[in-house]
């Protein structure tokens, strides 16, 4: 299997505009480019077309959103049933292990310009099932995450307010005034997931690319998936309790102890020493 | 109970007294108990739930258990009870035990919703069921490592390159 390219795990690229990009290339149309990205940029926030990548509960008040009540249509927005039709990735709810490739794959199929949002606390953390064998602590360590809607689960109305955040997000961006969320090295001494987040400057490359692989590597019917050798050549990653406490040493997560080996070995010279001496 | 299930349970089991998932059958018993009670009205097949139990030491003046598994499964009668029907709208269940690597008998031949019942137990326990048609994980993915649903499975194992 061919390993795709990179780039589209890398956060800030979902902002592109390969359309504008054309015209700009054009000799003779730079007069009209700027009121052209005053009018993509119209089109493009009063017109979103949601993919509801709805699992769970989040899924109950992202469907409330489109009823009479709500409205979204009122801000232009359509909640479309396939990916490719979409510009807008609503991940409402919790998303397993088995599950995240498939979200990778169908994020992948969207065209650009694309964004994505995380509704609810398990789609943002994995909340209290963080730490569960078979969830992943939320979906930005694969996913590009443009707004967070926090909730458990978030009211219409949060879900609302994100879908105007996002507008206002996509606005600055292109006006040139968007400023990223500030870093803040409090939050180092909360327990934070193993996996390491796309926009931490140490995540692991290979994680990426395994996700990467593992999405990709879906089969009919799921007989082709990524066989368990190859996810275990790449098994060395950041991830595991003891290197979670080493990275974050002021946190509350206990290495597992182990008996070091020259102990073990004094222990057991000490006993042979001791039936020798009588 | 009607008497000729009476007369037929004690025929096959030696007894008739039935307590709801309080009768442990023996495993070479467990596919002619359920084919009896199918050919007797219970058509329904409600349920089949697997458990594990790690080995115990003796406790309080319970005796020490071996490691083993027990799998349960419920028949129910669906029709109306009537002089017709006198077991109609009843359920019957019971338990089979097994030791580690033991299979028991599938129930796929007499009920066709036993089959993804079966693969559930089978993907989170780890119970194999004989004569299953296509027994496959039905919730992890196909590699998993091990069975989730097992006591000594650590809710935190890492499984990469997801968590």
């Amino acid at each position: 299997m061919a390993m795709k390219d990179n780039s589209a795990l890398t956060p800030g690229l979902a902002f592109d505009q390969p359309l504008l990009e054309k015209i700009e290339s054009v000799p003779g149309l730079d007069v009209l480019v700027g009121s052209l990205e005053r009018l993509m940029n119209w089109a493009s926030t009063n017109s979103f077309f949601v993919f509801p990548m709805a699992t769970s509960c989040c899924g109950i008040e992202l469907m409330t959103v489109a009823t009479g009540r709500f409205d979204v249509d009122r801000m232009g927005a359509v909640i479309r049933a396939t990916p490719r039709h979409c510009d807008v990735m609503v991940v409402a709810g919790t998303i397993t292990v088995k599950m995240a490739p498939r979200v990778k794959k169908l994020w992948d199929q969207m065209p650009e310009p694309k964004w994505c949002i995380a509704m609810g606390s398990c789609a943002i953390s994995g909340d209290f099932y963080r730490d569960i064998y078979s969830v992943v602590p939320g979906i930005d360590t694969f996913l590009p995450v443009d707004v967070y809607i926090p909730g458990c689960p978030p009211n219409p109305d949060a879900l609302y307010g994100g879908l105007m955040r996002l507008q206002d997000k996509i606005r600055a961006r292109q006006a040139g005034t968007f400023e990223p969320r500030e870093a803040r090295p409090e939050t180092a001494k909360m327990i934070l997931p193993a996996v390491k987040r796309l926009e931490d400057g140490d995540r692991d490359p290979l994680l990426s690319q395994a996700q990467l692989a593992a999405a990709m590597g879906i089969g009919l019917n799921g007989r082709e998936l990524h066989s368990h050798e190859q996810v275990v050549a790449v098994g060395n990653l950041a991830i595991g309790r003891n290197v979670l406490a080493a990275a974050y040493p002021q946190s509350d997560v206990e290495p597992v102890q182990e008996p070091a080996p020259q102990a073990k070995a004094e222990a057991v010279g000490g006993a042979e020493a001791a039936a020798e001496a009588p | 109970m009607s008497p000729d299930l009476s007369a037929a349970l004690t025929g096959l089991l030696g007894t008739d007294s039935v307590v709801n998932c309080g009768m442990i059958v023996p495993n070479n018993l467990h596919l002619p108990l359920a084919t009896l009670l199918r050919d007797r009205g219970y058509t329904c097949y409600v349920t089949v739930c697997a458990s594990h139990w790690p080995a115990q030491p003796a406790l309080k003046g319970a005796p020490a258990t071996e490691e083993h598994f027990e799998v349960a499964t419920v028949l129910r009668d669906p029709t109306r009870r009537d002089a017709a029907h006198p077991d109609g709208s009843q359920t019957f269940s019971w338990r089979v035990s097994l030791a580690p690597g033991e299979a028991i008998a599938s129930l796929t031949s007499l009920f066709a919703g036993a089959d993804w019942q079966e693969r559930e137990q089978y993907d989170l326990v780890g119970v194999h069921f004989a004569g299953h048609p296509d027994l496959r994980r039905l919730m992890m993915d196909e590699d998993w490592p091990g069975h989730p649903l097992r006591r000594d499975y650590a809710i935190d194992t890492p499984h990469a390159p997801w968590r």
